[in-house]
């Protein structure tokens, strides 16, 4: 190479002028992009599918603020990290496991994760593979969507396209629900949830693929804190959340309520910018069952 | 409290009592009770004899009525040809005292695995409450002064068997938080503490023996619960709605689980058990003084084991998470777990209440809030999912009320609050440091 003088390296501004989709939103990005420019999923799911040849189906945990969605996941994915029930998660590219790191990091400390932050490219996305002992291997997508984004979403769509996305294209939903504010009457819980259901339901609307015939588990959280809802889920729904129970018997044909719990005890301690949530121990409950109920529903839809 | 050796003082008594109890209606469970406890054939005979005299007095025939107590009284000598009257047995622990135990090795004896004993129909009162885990009652002091040689005995060996020895020391107690604080904030996360020489349970209490208290009419007997929780007790029912821990039903326990240790009891039940096998809960750190089994080096400051056997989590060792059981498993399934003191199964399978309040160790500005004082329970279940939440110094609480799936419990006995002596409890003598001197 001569001083003075800068090679043009044509053959690269090639790769420029392919697009690469996003697999969320489908939306073109370039070959070296690390978040989809338009919805900010990370493009290693693009990749992944180009590369292996592999077309991950979505299972999406929605719920609330607060509802525990990040502590469920964590869970989730540590317990099947570690093979429990049958089931062994393996996953797919490093990122997959910033969430379960994240949270587990934080439960081991005694503590709850830090809330997942509004910002889409913040959020930790998680895809791996599920091995079985009967039926095929699953690759799954399952990202942490921040709650409130996901009301924000509900209330105002396509503010989150990647929700909007991501939910058109889900195969299953897990609907997480805060069972102690349930139980004591606070009807905020019951009324999120609806909408996120109804929201559900108006995104495909189709009667043979929309959501009205997809799996969804309804799923209990924070069930140390109200034992009862353990025993019969379905019941508890029936007497708490009784709007919940209504739409979703008239709407989803595939739906079941489950119960879990991951701290055996909480408290809180008072710090500067408010109360803190404290778990006293760490003693999973249930945490298999939806996940399990939902992957079998998948197995059963796809023919399998 | 009843012994098989009655004296007519003590028949009066029981009459007396009884009468009293049941003239009033809210008594009868209480009167029913020292009706049951002391409807045996020696209180009977020992009864007949003052009864006799009494009612020869008030029918004019006082010769009748005393030839009626000499033939009790001789028929109460033919059954007990070996009673002689007690001399004022002292409480002591002859030449040993508590406090000299810091170089105790375990017993002699074989440890009595927790099984519920079932004792004949025909057998004596002592052997009753031997059977039924209830020897600590016998070892009062103003209980065992009435007791022969061979019951008291009988009953130091069954304490013996039931109970291991921890002895008296300091324990260092530390916050959840200790890991987390800065060095220079770490002696603000952790405390000395002195714990008196106590006895514990070698093995949590089991179904089985939570049975015999279900049996015993352990949920009627007011006075062996707080006050303050009397109107909760009806609540306390099994599935069914008889009383009875919660997983329970139709008030037995559950089919194969008889050496399972007793889960679904909330902290009153605990503690109301204890009141009736004679002993109590143990505080927070006489469980963690059995568990970490701190040895107090040169330096002054306490060497202490995070788990019973040592520093490292051995998880064939101890029901938790992952050992694929999901499940309480028996006390007796892992022996390898016991601690320096013979203490089985601190560690997994079900947590354990303790008399303390939750939160005691932690450093002022990071005290942990709850809507209601928590008690603190100690130990790990079999469904705890990081190996240091089981760990001795881990400290969780729960709601006194909760009745858990995964909380059991195991009892404590204080040196001084039973009577010992050197004979039953096999104990080394212990000479103190002038004698030391001396033989050097």
């Amino acid at each position: 190479m001569r001083t003075g003088s800068l090679e043009m390296e044509s053959f690269r501004l090639a790769a420029y002028t392919v697009p690469c989709p996003c697999y969320i939103c489908g939306g073109g990005n370039t070959f070296d992009s690390e978040l989809c420019r338009h919805c900010h999923a990370p493009m290693a799911l693009a990749h992944q599918a180009t590369t292996q040849k592999i077309q991950p189906r979505m299972i999406a945990a929605i719920g609330p603020s607060g509802a525990g969605k990040t502590v469920y996941l964590g869970m989730l994915t540590d317990m099947l990290s570690r093979q429990v029930d049958d089931l062994q998660m393996l996953a797919r590219g490093a990122f997959s496991i910033k969430l379960q790191q994240h949270a587990m990091a934080a439960l081991a400390r005694c503590e709850f994760p830090n809330k997942t932050p509004n910002e889409p490219d913040r959020w930790h996305w998680i895809h791996c593979q599920v091995l079985r002992k009967r039926g095929k291997p699953a690759e799954l997508i399952m990202p942490d969507l921040a709650g409130e984004a996901l009301l924000e979403e509900v209330d105002h769509p396509n503010t989150f396209p990647v929700i909007h996305s991501f939910l058109s294209k889900c195969a299953g939903v897990m609907v997480l629900i805060d069972a102690p504010s349930a139980e004591s009457g606070q009807s905020e819980e019951d009324f999120h949830t609806m909408k996120l259901v109804s929201y559900l339901c108006e995104l495909v609307s189709d009667k043979k693929t929309g959501w009205q015939s997809r799996p969804v588990s309804l799923v209990f959280t924070k069930g140390d804190q109200c034992e009862n809802c353990f025993e019969d889920p379905t019941a508890f729904a029936r007497r708490h959340t009784p709007g919940l129970f209504q739409q979703c018997r008239e709407r989803l044909k595939r739906h079941r309520f489950f119960a879990v719990g991951v701290a055996g005890a909480v408290g809180f301690r008072n710090e500067s910018h408010g109360r803190v949530h404290i778990p006293l121990r760490v003693e999973p409950r249930g945490i298999i069952e939806p996940f399990k109920w939902l992957l079998d529903e998948l197995g059963n839809s796809s023919g399998g | 409290m009843a012994c098989c050796q009655p004296n007519i003082v003590e028949s009066w008594a029981c009459i007396a009592t009884s009468a009293v109890a049941l003239a009033r209606p809210r008594q009868w469970p209480l009167g029913m009770t020292v009706m049951r406890r002391f409807l045996t054939p020696n209180w009977i005979l020992a009864g007949a004899a003052p009864l006799s005299l009494l009612l020869g007095w008030l029918i004019g025939q006082f010769s009748l009525g005393a030839i009626g107590a000499a033939g009790a009284l001789c028929a109460l000598a033919i059954r007990n040809p070996n009673w002689r009257p007690s001399r004022g047995r002292k409480a002591s622990f002859s030449e040993e005292s508590p406090a000299q135990m810091d170089d105790w090795s375990p017993p002699k004896n074989t440890p009595r695995p927790p099984t519920a004993r079932r004792a004949p129909a025909d057998d004596g009162l002592v052997e009753q409450m031997i059977a039924h885990g209830r020897e600590a009652l016998l070892l009062r002091p103003q209980i065992a002064a009435n007791l022969n040689d061979s019951d008291l005995a009988a009953a130091q060996v069954a304490l013996d068997e039931a109970m291991a020895i921890v002895p008296q020391g300091v324990v260092n107690m530390r916050a959840r938080c200790y890991e987390d604080l800065q060095e220079a904030d770490a002696p603000r996360g952790e405390r000395l503490v002195q714990v008196e020489g106590f006895f514990l349970d070698r093995y949590p209490i089991t179904n089985g023996q939570y049975q015999q208290f279900v049996d015993g009419g352990g949920y009627e007997q007011m006075s062996l619960w707080d006050e303050s929780i009397w109107p909760a007790v009806l609540g306390f029912t099994d599935q069914s709605g008889q009383p009875g821990p919660r997983y329970w039903r139709n008030g037995k326990l559950p089919a194969g689980k008889e050496d399972h240790p007793v889960v679904g009891v909330c902290w009153y039940e605990a503690a109301a058990f204890a009141r009736w096998v004679g002993k109590r809960l143990p505080t927070d750190p006489e469980w963690v003084k059995a568990g970490c089994w701190p040895v107090t080096t040169d330096a002054g400051r306490p060497v202490q084991r995070k788990f019973p056997w040592g520093d490292a989590m051995d998880r064939r060792l101890v029901n938790l998470w992952g050992n694929g059981v999901n499940d309480t498993v028996s006390v007796t399934a892992s022996p390898g777990s016991s601690s320096v003191g013979g203490v089985q199964q601190l560690v997994g399978n079900a947590w354990e209440w303790t008399s303390s309040t939750f939160g005691n160790w932690e450093p002022v500005g990071r005290k942990i809030e709850t809507t209601m004082p928590l008690k603190a329970i100690r130990g790990g279940a079999y469904d705890t999912y990081f190996d240091m939440q089981a760990g001795c110094q881990f400290q969780s609480g729960e709601t006194p009320l909760a009745r858990k799936h995964n909380i059991g419990f195991r009892c404590a006995l204080g040196f001084c609050d039973v009577v010992l002596t050197s004979g039953g409890m096999d104990m080394p003598a212990v000479a103190s440091p002038e004698q030391e001197e001396t033989h050097a």
